[in-house]
């Protein structure tokens, strides 16, 4: 039995690394894309909502209302509605290179929503203290909100990622690839279920992989 | 505004703190004396009237300079948990522009000054109420502020820790020369502390008064049962 899986992975290895590449290739620039702006869109919700320093119901709204329509979009449609869009930055709409955009937009509003959620949940307090502390607005987000939500931030960030691969396997319908579509190109369409059982088992344990280093970093970080 | 009415929190008020004092406001919850501690340091702004620190007005304009001239001490401590008891202590030099050997050299000194040198590297979470209080005050000495405000500074402790505090905040006024002004509902607090001590009384003063500054002695929990 193991041995037949054996023989199915030694013939499709060069496609299981090759497509684990393309993974980890759209992976790691919508990762980045979620990181920077993602952190950026979250303090800008923070800010601009009902408890933040910056009150503003228009950005809010507006930054907001961006990112639920990104989220509530059915990503397999998503990453249709986006082509004109793909094909306007990189002059193309299909590749792996095309299937970055769509990957970072929900990467970005996953993680912004996550940021959010994560600098309400800090002491109400903690603007004063910057306050009294002699600290101005740039100083308040980065010595007081960063450094207190850190650890909140890394568990949101890996769930963010985690979720990016589960996002990444639909890749296949604008030729981005990646092992969630060989499991269902080579697996599951050419009944190699075989094939579809290694892949599966192949993201589960990446995904545990991941999990388990956001959870270590996390706790490494939190003093609290 | 609250739950949609006009309210006077605070009104009328005419406050003068002198140079050097240990200034008390006393009054019931609600009575406004946070509110007014939070106007004198330019947290809140008045909707009317003027305000001024260390003989400057306070306004959107010079707040931020003035503040970092004064410093305060919470309550509940407000410590920042991620990072250590010298970081801690540190975070308001971080905030301006120093030396950063002579900050951890001052940073020191108030840890010996508060009686935790040994707890340099422990973290807030591991440390009691009294330490946290005593890591919060040597943080607020780090900038030599000119004016401390202090919001119920022993109320998160017991009789003993609050007496410790007390006892610091009375060294630290006359050692480093800072004015204090001490917001507590504690008369005891008030009393023993304070030398001018307005009254507040549903947003107004009721009236100012100075008190004869008393030698601090601690208390058992049986003298402070027995006493008047």
């Amino acid at each position: 039995m193991i041995s037949q899986y054996m023989d199915i992975f030694r013939t499709f290895r060069i496609d299981i690394f090759r497509s684990l590449y393309e993974t980890v290739d759209m992976m790691f620039f919508a990762m980045l894309a979620s990181l920077i702006l993602g952190l950026l869109l979250g303090f800008i919700l923070f800010a601009t909502g009902s408890e933040g320093i910056y009150r503003n119901r228009a950005v809010y709204f507006l930054v907001s209302s961006l990112i639920n329509i990104t989220r509530s979009i059915p990503f397999i449609l998503f990453i249709i509605v986006i082509i004109p869009f793909n094909r306007l930055i990189l002059g193309t709409g299909f590749g792996v290179n095309a299937s970055k955009i769509p990957l970072s937009f929900i990467g970005i509003a996953t993680f912004s929503r996550f940021t959010e959620k994560d600098l309400l949940d800090l002491d109400k307090n903690l603007y004063e203290t910057s306050y009294a502390l002699g600290s101005n607005a740039f100083q308040y987000f980065i010595f007081f909100l960063l450094r207190e939500a850190r650890s909140g931030l890394v568990l949101s960030f890996t769930s963010t990622t985690i979720s990016l691969l589960s996002y990444s396997t639909v890749m296949g319908i604008i030729g981005g690839g990646g092992l969630g579509y060989l499991a269902i190109s080579e697996g599951y369409y050419n009944f190699n279920y075989k094939l579809m059982w290694i892949i599966i088992v192949f993201m589960i344990l990446i995904v545990q992989f991941i999990q388990a280093i956001g959870n270590a970093i996390a706790k490494k970080i939190d003093k609290r | 505004m609250i739950n949609g009415r006009e309210t006077k929190i605070i009104d009328q008020i005419y406050l003068h703190v002198e140079k050097g004092d240990i200034f008390g406001l006393v009054g019931e919850t609600g009575s406004g004396k946070s509110t007014i501690l939070r106007l004198m340091n330019g947290f809140m702004k008045a909707d009317e009237g003027d305000i001024y620190l260390m003989g400057q007005r306070l306004d959107e304009g010079t707040r931020y300079r003035l503040v970092k001239d004064s410093s305060m001490i919470f309550q509940d401590f407000n410590l920042l948990g991620n990072l250590n008891v010298i970081d801690n202590v540190l975070l308001p030099s971080r905030l301006r522009k120093g030396d950063r050997k002579e900050n951890i050299k001052r940073a020191r000194e108030l840890l010996s000054f508060v009686g935790l040198s040994n707890f340099e590297r422990s973290y807030i979470r591991n440390l009691s109420g009294g330490e946290k209080q005593r890591v919060a005050i040597a943080r607020t000495l780090m900038t030599r502020p000119r004016v401390i405000f202090c919001d119920e500074p022993t109320s998160a402790l017991d009789e003993k820790m609050s007496y410790e505090i007390l006892k610091l905040l009375r060294e630290i006024n006359e050692k480093f020369d800072s004015t204090i002004v001490v917001v507590s509902h504690d008369i005891s607090v008030i009393k023993a502390l304070c030398n001018r001590v307005a009254i507040l009384d549903r947003g107004r003063i009721k009236d100012i008064i100075s008190l004869d500054v008393k030698e601090l002695k601690p208390l058992s929990y049986k003298e402070a049962l027995l006493g008047d």
